[in-house]
């Protein structure tokens, strides 16, 4: 039944707040509601309205009216204090899964001051202070991660409490945008490493001096020098052939070196091996199913490297409705499992 | 100051340290909240109060450490266990207030996180309440208000510690809200129907207030005369009676006891019924007259002689003597009016009463009772009354604030040696002279006379009119008044305490800070006189705004109102009270957002995207709205593209100076506008060259301009 209610409840605040990287505070999309504070204010109310009626006071009632109008007044600061202020998805970060992710966000206030705003997510939190009428604030948002892949919070929660702290206004921020988180690295066996270390033409190598070979459909991204041009002339299918070898070159990070592996445990090693030669300095390609970066250095390609690895497989949230990506709360579904003891040693 | 932490609990309950300025907020009110209390609280305990607060205080500026659990348990027992050696085991709303002080007071020892911060705010917003209790003269009610707006600030530091724009803009926040919600206050205030209370409650502080008393020894009333306290104030219907014949007659003392006047037997206990501070209500008859009384925790109200009890709060016992329903534990008003002086004598004295009367000790005084025997023989009842005020008014006797201490046959001494008395000592003399003499006499205490407030328009009768006089039983005539002291000091009849023991130099003199002691200098009088006058409208009409008056003033509205329409009508204001203010906020963002007209040229747009069948989707920029409506409808790609591209510089420009940039962006919105109908055009014109393929066309019926 609660679970039920729940529901139905999302769905309602999902209709009401569509996805969108810009977020604008209307009356529409803003909830205020009494917090403990202001419940048992509420009740004290009460107390010092049952001692005014007893004691026959009539100051009692006028200052317990005072108090209650002032308790409707909060309300309005507290609802002024968030409404026509515009939060802006500026950039969602990347980083390493586990890692907290910083989704930098911009707020601008309307035409009046917001005072005391917190952006939450879950459970991590940043204080976004003051932001002065018709000015605007940059903040960012930790968001923590549990696997690689898009990142999406289902909702960016912002509240107020000010000024007394008995209301509390809140509306919901629900972001298009997606971080990439990076897989955890993982120290990778010595193996990969060791093996052929003298073969400086890894790349260029021709398939015929290999012995050990996987014959497998072509795929797009497949390099062209990998096709089997003579069966393609024979047969006319395109087939690909993938050397064992090629793992033992220190120029190419091989997805399928690390073999009778977890596909996500090879990420991370991967992962790891890009972070150690982008340290070195020296120049690696990365080899993933379905796709292949080229051999290059520097921290531009480490970066793209990461990202190929952090979205392989992964479809880009895109749609508006769907729930969140990669946080916590999405931890229900089978993937995560298996990923989470896997990446977390 | 921005901070990002991660937590488990709710961002606001883990903040450990409390920010110091939001505590100091705190203790100023709680110190503000005390002042109030400090007549009425053992020492001991403000002591403690201001050590808790002063220890918390240095806890927070990190000079000592809060107690650990087991020296607070160890504090917080050792003060609970003093206090009620001190109590006594009496239960009083007067001790339970001292005990919630101390809780108050202990509590500061346990503030650590926001929430202790709230459960303090809670109790001290009680305090304040419970000040109103025993104080509710105006500046104890700006006082307590003061301290609550002290609380809210505290607040609001506690929930911004960066408060922007300072403590200031904390006060000016206040201030506006206070002033837009001041008329639904004043209008619950008016309306709320105001109950019977739900259970009766004793309010009886047991405290000792100054006040005359239900005993009368010599020197008494003297040290009362050191009082420039209010005890009443009066308005009279009519025209206010002479000074020499404001006689306020409180109680009788008939009995004289070890040179001490009481009254015979205790007043016979009632049960506390309920309370009723109400006055008559309606406008003061001729005859009538309204008293607003200060708290006295007793039953007996003044009374000029004659008078009838026109409220119905007061009874009218034997003895012509007013008596309260329940004990006057805070300020009361009652309405009186004047009878008939001549008509109701009564025709002789009940053999018990005479009895009473003619009370005296057995021995003791030999000369007084030696004077009354030779009195008595010499005339009848009226001429021993008449020699002995002679004897006072032409042997030299004094009037005096100073008098002599006469420890053994003190009337005899006062009326043969020291002849130097106050009205006390005279009242009780005069009564053992004609008790003696065989005359049914009694003490009556009560005030006499009472300066004028502001503009005339009211007496304040104050703790140093304090008086006692004499009334004796003359057959044929009833009871009579003899006033030894008018006999020996007129002026103290005449025109007051202040004239009559000017010479002296004694008026209120160790009451130095008194403003009635400088009555003299005509700037102190008025100001005090102001003052007083502020405060006694404020008594008779908010404070004393209860039932009957609420009532009373409701039946003068059309429509006759009871206590049910008094229940719908709050109703109806806090209804509309909020339904008002939910308005006018609306409507402050309806203005918001149409002041930016930027935005409305923009709504505009989307809509006619919208009708060209390019709906804009969430989060999509101009730029590519622009572009997808070009793809759509390629005739107005070059109107669409430049519209986002004004649109995307002024929203992304970076802010220019204000005056320039006014005249700018007029001009701006005026393109934008005709950029606007360009593309209208251009859309109708395409619409009509291929019908059907647009789904503008569908439209195109409904839009015409």
């Amino acid at each position: 039944m609660n679970r039920l209610i729940r529901s139905r409840w999302q769905r309602w605040i999902n209709r009401r707040i569509p996805r969108s990287d810009v977020h604008l505070l209307t009356q529409k999309n803003l909830f205020i509601l009494p917090t403990a504070a202001g419940s048992v204010f509420g009740m004290l109310l009460l107390i010092m309205l049952l001692t005014g009626i007893n004691y026959q006071n009539s100051l009692i009632y006028l200052i317990t009216f005072l108090l209650g109008a002032v308790f409707v007044g909060a309300m309005h600061q507290t609802h002024r204090n968030l409404s026509g202020l515009q939060l802006t998805l500026v950039q969602a970060g990347e980083g390493f899964a586990g890692d907290d992710i910083q989704f930098r966000l911009r707020a601008a206030a309307g035409k009046d001051d917001a005072i005391a705003i917190t952006l939450s997510e879950d459970d991590t939190w940043v204080r976004l202070g003051h932001v002065p009428a018709g000015q605007s604030v940059d903040v960012a948002l930790p968001v923590a991660s549990v696997f690689r892949g898009y990142l999406r919070p289902d909702s960016i929660r912002i509240e107020t409490r000010f000024p007394f702290g008995l209301l509390k206004a809140w509306s919901w921020m629900r972001p298009v945008s997606a971080a990439v988180v990076f897989p955890r690295p993982i120290a990778a066996p010595d193996v990969v490493s060791t093996v052929d270390d003298g073969d400086q033409t890894a790349s260029s190598r021709s398939p015929e001096g290999n012995d050990h070979a996987e014959l497998r459909p072509w795929r797009e991204g497949d390099m062209s020098q990998r096709v089997m041009w003579k069966r393609f002339a024979r047969s006319g299918q395109m087939v690909v052939a993938d050397w064992e070898a090629d793992k033992g070159s220190p120029h190419w990070l091989d997805f399928n070196a690390f073999s009778g592996t977890d596909h996500e445990l090879r990420l991370s090693y991967l992962s790891w091996l890009v972070i150690e030669r982008s340290k070195a300095g020296t120049r690696f390609g990365l080899n993933l199913p379905g796709q292949v970066i080229e051999p290059d250095a520097g921290s531009t390609h480490a970066n793209r490297c990461l990202r190929a690895l952090a979205v392989w497989g992964e479809e880009k949230p895109r749609d508006a409705t769907a729930t969140a990506h990669g946080s916590r709360k999405g931890t229900d579904n089978l993937k995560a499992n298996t990923v989470v003891s896997g990446a977390r040693t | 100051m921005r901070f990002s932490r991660r937590s488990h609990a709710e961002p606001e309950k883990h903040s450990d340290n409390l920010p110091s300025r939001a505590l100091l907020w705190l203790i100023a009110s709680f110190g503000l909240l005390l002042t109030p209390q400090t007549d009425r609280l053992p020492v001991w305990l403000i002591l403690v109060c201001i050590v808790l607060a002063g220890w918390r205080w240095l806890a927070q500026q990190g000079r000592v450490r809060l107690p650990g659990r087991l020296l607070r348990t160890g504090i917080m027992l050792a003060l609970i266990a003093v206090y009620l050696v001190q109590v006594r085991g009496s239960f009083t709303v007067d001790t339970a207030a001292s005990f919630f002080v101390l809780t108050v007071g202990l509590k500061w020892l346990e503030t650590r996180t926001a929430r202790d911060f709230y459960v303090l705010f809670y109790i001290l917003v009680y305090l304040a309440t419970v000040n109103f209790l025993f104080h509710q003269e105006i500046h104890w009610a700006l006082v307590n208000v003061g301290a609550i707006a002290l609380l809210l600030i505290g607040l609001q530091v506690l929930n911004a510690p960066e408060l922007p724009g300072g403590i200031k803009a904390g006060w000016r926040r206040l201030g506006v809200m206070l002033l837009k919600v001041l008329p639904i206050v004043v209008l619950l205030f008016v309306f709320f129907p105001r109950m019977e209370p739900l259970w009766s409650v004793p309010l009886v502080s047991g405290q000792a207030r100054s006040g005359i008393s239900d005993t009368m020894r010599p020197g008494d009333i003297s040290s009362l005369a050191q009082s420039s306290e209010r005890a009443f104030r009066v308005t009279f219907g009519g025209p206010m009676p002479e000074h020499r014949d404001r006689y306020w007659r409180g109680l009788i003392l008939d009995t004289l006891d070890k040179g001490t006047w009481r009254q015979s037997g205790y007043e016979p206990y009632r049960r506390p019924g309920r309370v009723n501070v109400d006055g008559g209500v309606g406008e003061l008859q001729p005859r009538e007259y309204d008293v607003l009384m200060e708290p006295t925790d007793q039953r007996w109200a003044f009374a000029l002689e004659n008078s009838l009890a026109v409220s119905d709060n007061v009874v009218k016992e034997e003895d012509d003597l007013f008596r309260f329903r329940r004990p006057a534990d805070s300020a009361v008003r009652y309405r009186l009016a004047l009878g008939d002086s001549a008509g109701q004598v009564s025709q002789s004295l009940k053999a018990n009463e005479a009895r009473r009367y003619l009370q005296l000790p057995a021995s003791g005084n030999p000369r007084a009772r030696a004077l009354a025997e030779e009195l008595r023989q010499s005339s009848d009842d009226m001429g021993v009354v008449r020699t002995l005020l002679n004897r006072f008014r032409e042997q030299p006797y004094f009037y005096t604030l100073r008098p002599p201490r006469m420890p053994n046959d003190g009337i005899d001494s006062l009326l043969f040696d020291e002849m130097r008395g106050f009205c006390a000592h005279y009242a009780g003399a005069a009564t053992f002279v004609l008790r003696s003499a065989g005359i049914p006499a009694r003490v009556v205490v009560g005030y006499q006379g009472g300066e004028s407030g502001a503009g005339n328009e009211y007496l304040v009768i104050r703790q140093y009119d304090a008086h006692a006089w004499v009334e004796a039983w003359i057959e044929g005539r009833g009871w009579i008044r003899i006033d030894p002291t008018a006999a020996i000091a007129p002026s103290r009849i005449e025109s007051g305490l202040r004239e009559a023991v000017a010479e002296e130099g004694s008026f209120l003199e160790n009451s130095w800070a008194s403003a009635q002691r400088y009555g003299n200098v005509t700037a102190i009088r008025w100001v005090s006189q102001q003052l007083d006058r502020i405060n006694y409208q404020w008594q008779r009409w908010v404070v004393g705004y209860q039932g009957q008056s609420q009532l009373d003033l409701m039946s003068r509205l059309p429509g006759g109102f009871g206590m049910k329409e008094l229940g719908y009508l709050t109703a109806g204001i806090v209804g509309v009270g909020l339904l008002v203010a939910g308005l006018i906020s609306a409507l402050q963002i309806r203005r918001g957002a149409r002041r930016d007209p930027y935005g409305r040229v923009l709504a505009a747009w989307y809509q006619l995207c919208d009708r060209a069948g390019v709906p804009v989707r969430s989060g999509e920029t101009p730029t590519a709205l622009a572009s997808r409506l070009a793809g759509a409808e390629p005739g107005v790609a070059d109107s669409a593209r430049l519209f986002a591209r004004m649109v995307n510089s002024h929203y992304y420009k970076a802010p220019s100076r204000a005056g320039e940039g006014a005249q700018n962006s007029d001009d701006e919105l005026k393109r934008l506008r005709r950029l606007l109908s360009t593309m209208k055009r251009q859309l109708r014109r395409a619409g009509k060259q291929q019908p059907g393929t647009s789904g503008f066309n569908a439209h195109s019926g409904k839009h015409s301009d």
